[in-house]
């Protein structure tokens, strides 16, 4: 009988915490392989639990190597491991978070493996066993769908907060779960990790924002700033921009949304004056719902919406101030 | 685009981005405070565009007209004030790079990297009328001595060092540099011009100014060569402003034009707005066509004078008739303050009056058909 | 310290598009720059060289118009230019990119420390950096946004989302160098013309002793099938009463039931 393909899921972990891409992964995974294995691969400490979380999210088999030396480990160790573990048992995918960790590792062991690696995909699916993976290129002016027809494992990170991390019922929990203590690698030169420090993801930060409201050109004089900050405030939420309020010294890149600034995933997104370049499209592609509010009916912003106002930016955000107060009082 | 070679395409890239990132921003704060400020200054001390045509022996870069022309242009469209202030600087060293007595370039060049020079030649009774000058230069031994009053020199104030055009008898004209450190030399009042409010327009007297032999350029009675060739050098470049400013309208006509809608239909679909655009968008490359071609001319040593009148006589009233179309696409904002057009126009209007009013120029041209054709 | 950067050329604009008919890409305007990122590398070459001294080379792959990135290294102030250039060497994935660099650094010799770009502009994929270190069996820094030179050699620091790591890295070593490492500012005019008048080594896949089912084409495992135009999502847009008060208190409604207030 011909093995069930697998594809693994390198379990990123960071402060004890799984990295939400790895949550995210799985699922999607799951979607698109429903009849291949789906395996979370996690490098953990002798005393931490975090088979427990991945397990929530239905991976087929959490993989966990277990060891004292994992407290403190250089990426090109992690590296070898996997190498070890992928030799052994051949999967025919690895997928990775697009993050600093993921970006690091997964090369290193591209090429020690000699496959082929596809960076930042914003989507993935298979055809038979071959992994069609697709990632933008240019600054996502473009996306490429590219193959590794040849050589396994098929590799590929993927962009955070591309998909839904979904937790499966409790009886489709993850069962199995294989635990290794034994594993040996050769010393080889490697970073030593001198200090760590966490840094608290500063207040303005978009890309992890929930709740967000973006302005316009449309919305971009003092009094609707000054409107659209009370909202903020009243919903919660990161107050974003599109490129050209970038010039206004109040907003940075930081604060801007689209193909040059952030790209955002929040649940609720508010788009207040603004056309819908594609530019700043491509920056919201992730955004749950997503609330239009312009005086242009033809705007391109409502072929992406879900719910529409035609109006004016300032009054629709004023009388939703006015809503918000009286149903917090 | 003229064709450029591999080392100005990277200086043309490289000015842009300086253009972008450091003078656009900064475009109607410039014009407001009439002043480009001193850490601007100062960037563009540092990053050596004042050194940028000056020979390598000298500390320069050495780039030709082709690259000069193209740098005024690309620091043009981001704010028209920062490409005059150079515009100034480079016309000078022109001058003194052409008639200057080796040893004076050797004393003074290296430090025209680091600080501006000025060419003046306007004073109070007249401006291109050099018949009507009153400043002096009378010779005393090894030295000359020079009397008078500058106005509305280009940088005056800014600049440290001045080329003067004056009379060395009453109907010979020559020209000498001086320094702002040299005993006699005073600042006197700064223009409250309309327009390009950024370059300071200043004035100087010199009383008493003593200044060795060498000081004088080329010979004596060489002044009239002299500024003409200035106007030539200056009106190459003054094209090149003029077709940064019509590309920075034409930016702001596009950019409106296309998310502004009327009647469900975007401006841009509007054959009365169409017009415009075409119109702004041909005189862009119009401009860029003249001022490219008399640069091209100076850089293969033929002659520009010509060319170069038509490339500053074209390009000013097209950058004025290109403002006051793209004012018009905008509307109500077009005649706000709080939009950078209405500065582009009085920036734009600058042009036509300095380095030789239109009246002027359109003189010379016919002159200069004339003398070729009959 | 011999300090090695590669270097990549990138088009001048990501404004790109696809030919609806043809599914070619559109480029406007033909001009290479250098990918950005890597300006900050040869910074960081360079801070580093005028504290402990030695020298910085810069390295290309690709066509001779890669040339042109290599005059904006040595107009920064590198000391000389490498450029691999052969036929062998096209259809380069990143893993044939990174075997032919770290060929070339071999060949360059008692290399101390090589820098890259965080991520190419173009291609996005921050790859070849540590496939490179892997091929030399060198440590890697990737995403430096500190680096210091101290009595116990290189340190730096990466951020792993909200964790700062900070790092020892012994030598030899790989390093990848975002923006916030230094600011190389802009060219000196002076400095780009110097740059042009230096001599730039041109090496091929024999110079290189490269085996040659590792190169180009044959040394890439993957394939670009299909070119595509960004998607973006459709859906039917539930519009709002045209009043204010009123359309307020309808999508007030709607998201409570969603959950999302």
């Amino acid at each position: 009988m011909t093995k069930i393909p697998e594809v693994w899921i390198f379990a990123e972990h960071q402060q004890n915490q799984i990295e939400p891409t790895v949550l995210q992964l799985i699922s999607k995974a799951q979607a698109i392989a429903p009849t291949f294995k789906v395996v979370a691969v996690l490098l953990e400490a002798p005393d931490q639990q975090l088979e427990q979380t991945l397990a929530a999210y239905g991976p087929d088999q959490i993989l966990a190597v277990k060891q004292s030396q994992l407290e403190q480990v250089a990426d090109v160790e992690q590296a070898m491991i996997l190498q070890q573990l992928v030799q052994a048992r051949q999967p025919n995918s690895f997928l990775f978070g697009a993050t600093a960790l993921g970006r690091s590792l997964a090369p290193r062991l591209q090429a020690k493996l000699q496959t082929g690696l596809t960076a930042d995909c914003l989507d993935l699916y298979f055809e038979d066993e071959l992994l069609v993976q697709v990632k933008p290129s240019y600054g996502d002016n473009i996306m490429c769908e590219i193959t590794c027809p040849e050589r396994r494992p098929q590799m590929a990170t993927v962009r955070p907060n591309t998909f839904a991390a979904v937790p499966v019922e409790a009886d489709q929990v993850c069962q199995e779960i294989e635990v290794l203590t034994d594993l040996t690698w050769p010393k080889v030169a490697h970073f030593d990790i001198l200090n760590e420090q966490v840094i608290p993801t500063p207040p303005a930060s978009l890309a992890q924002a929930d709740r967000i409201v973006a302005l316009g050109r449309g919305a971009a004089d003092p009094a609707s700033v000054a409107t659209a900050r009370q909202l903020t405030a009243a919903l919660n939420a990161q107050l974003g921009v599109t490129r050209p309020l970038t010039d206004d010294p109040q907003f940075a890149v930081s604060n801007q949304i689209g193909q040059s600034g952030q790209t955002v995933a929040p649940e609720l997104l508010f788009c207040c004056g603004i056309s819908g370049a594609v530019q700043f499209l491509t920056g919201i592609t992730q955004a749950q719902t997503v609330v239009a509010i312009n005086s242009d009916a033809q705007a391109a912003i409502f072929g992406v919406a879900d719910y529409g106002f035609v109006g004016d930016a300032k009054a629709f955000m004023t009388a939703l101030n006015h809503a918000l107060l009286a149903k917090n009082a | 685009m003229v064709e450029l070679t591999a080392a100005q395409l990277m200086l043309h890239q490289m000015v842009q981005e300086f253009s972008a990132n450091e003078v656009r921003p900064h475009d109607m704060a410039i014009d407001r405070e009439r002043s480009f400020g001193s850490d601007l200054y100062r960037k563009l001390v540092d990053t050596g565009f004042l050194g940028l045509m000056l020979p390598e022996q000298y500390g320069g870069a050495g780039f030709d007209a082709v690259a000069t022309a193209q740098t005024i242009y690309d620091l043009a469209v981001g704010n028209a004030s920062v490409a005059v202030t150079l515009e100034g600087h480079y016309k000078t060293l022109d001058q003194l790079l052409k008639y200057g007595q080796p040893s004076l370039l050797d004393r003074y060049l290296p430090s025209a990297t680091q600080r501006i020079f000025a060419f003046s030649m306007t004073e109070p009774s007249g401006g291109s009328d050099h018949s009507t000058l009153g400043s002096t230069a009378v010779r005393q031994g090894d030295h000359w001595v020079l009397n008078g009053n500058k106005i509305m020199i280009t940088n005056g104030g800014l600049a440290e060092v001045y080329c003067v055009l004056v009379k060395t008898a009453p109907t010979e004209f020559s020209v000498f540099l001086v320094d702002q450190d040299m005993p006699g030399f005073k600042f006197g009042k700064q223009e409250n011009f309309l327009g390009l409010t950024g370059t300071p327009i200043g004035e100087i007297f010199m009383e008493n100014v003593v200044v060795p032999a060498d000081h004088l350029l080329g010979k004596v009675g060489q002044g009239h060569e002299i500024g003409d060739n200035a106007h030539a050098d200056a009106r190459v470049l003054m094209g090149a402003v003029a077709a940064g400013i019509i590309e920075h309208e034409l930016e702001l006509a596009v950019d409106y034009a296309h998310q502004r809608k009327s009647g469900g239909q975007r401006l841009t679909d509007l054959q009365a707005i169409q017009r415009k655009i075409a119109d702004i968008a041909l005189a862009k490359e119009t401009t860029a066509l003249l001022y490219e071609e008399a640069a091209r001319h100076k850089a293969k040593g033929q002659p520009y004078a010509e060319i170069a009148a038509m490339a500053k006589t074209h390009g000013s009233r097209q950058a004025v008739r290109a403002g006051d179309d793209t004012l018009q696409i905008y509307a109500g904002y077009g005649y706000s303050l709080d939009y950078p057009i209405e500065h582009l126009i009085r920036d734009a209007r600058a042009l036509e009056i300095a380095e030789g009013t239109v009246e002027k120029m359109r003189a010379e041209i016919t002159q200069l058909e004339v003398a070729q054709r009959i | 310290m011999k300090i090695v950067v590669c270097l990549k050329q990138v088009p001048e604009t990501n404004q790109v598009k696809l030919d609806p008919v043809t599914h070619n890409l559109i480029r406007q305007g033909l001009a290479g720059r250098i990918n950005p990122f890597d300006r900050h590398a040869v910074q960081a070459a360079l801070d580093l060289k005028a504290q402990v001294g030695g020298e910085v080379i810069v390295l290309s792959m690709g066509p001779n118009d890669n040339e042109y990135c290599l005059r904006e290294g040595l107009a920064m102030g590198a000391d000389r230019a490498i450029l691999l250039s052969a036929r062998a060497f096209a259809g380069s994935d990143t893993l044939a990119t990174g075997y032919t660099l770290s060929q070339a650094i071999r060949k360059i010799g008692a290399v101390d420390l090589a820098f890259f770009g965080r991520q190419a502009v173009d291609a996005d994929t921050g790859q070849v950096g540590p496939i490179v270190a892997e091929f030399l069996g060198w440590p890697q820094l990737t995403l430096a946004s500190q680096l210091t030179w101290t009595d116990q050699g290189l340190q730096g620091v990466r951020r792993l989302g909200a964790l700062a790591q900070t790092l020892a890295v012994p030598l030899p070593a790989v390093v990848t160098a975002t923006r916030e490492l230094n600011d190389p500012g802009y060219l000196q005019p002076r400095q780009i013309k110097a740059g042009f008048q230096q001599p730039i080594l041109t090496w091929n896949e024999v110079d290189l002793e490269a085996d040659p089912a590792r190169l180009g084409v044959a040394g890439s495992p993957t394939v670009v099938r299909k070119i595509l135009a960004p998607q973006t999502k459709t859906v039917p847009t539930q519009y709002l009463n045209p009043d204010p008060q009123a359309a307020v208190a309808e999508l007030l409604t709607a998201l409570q039931a969603k959950n999302l207030l």
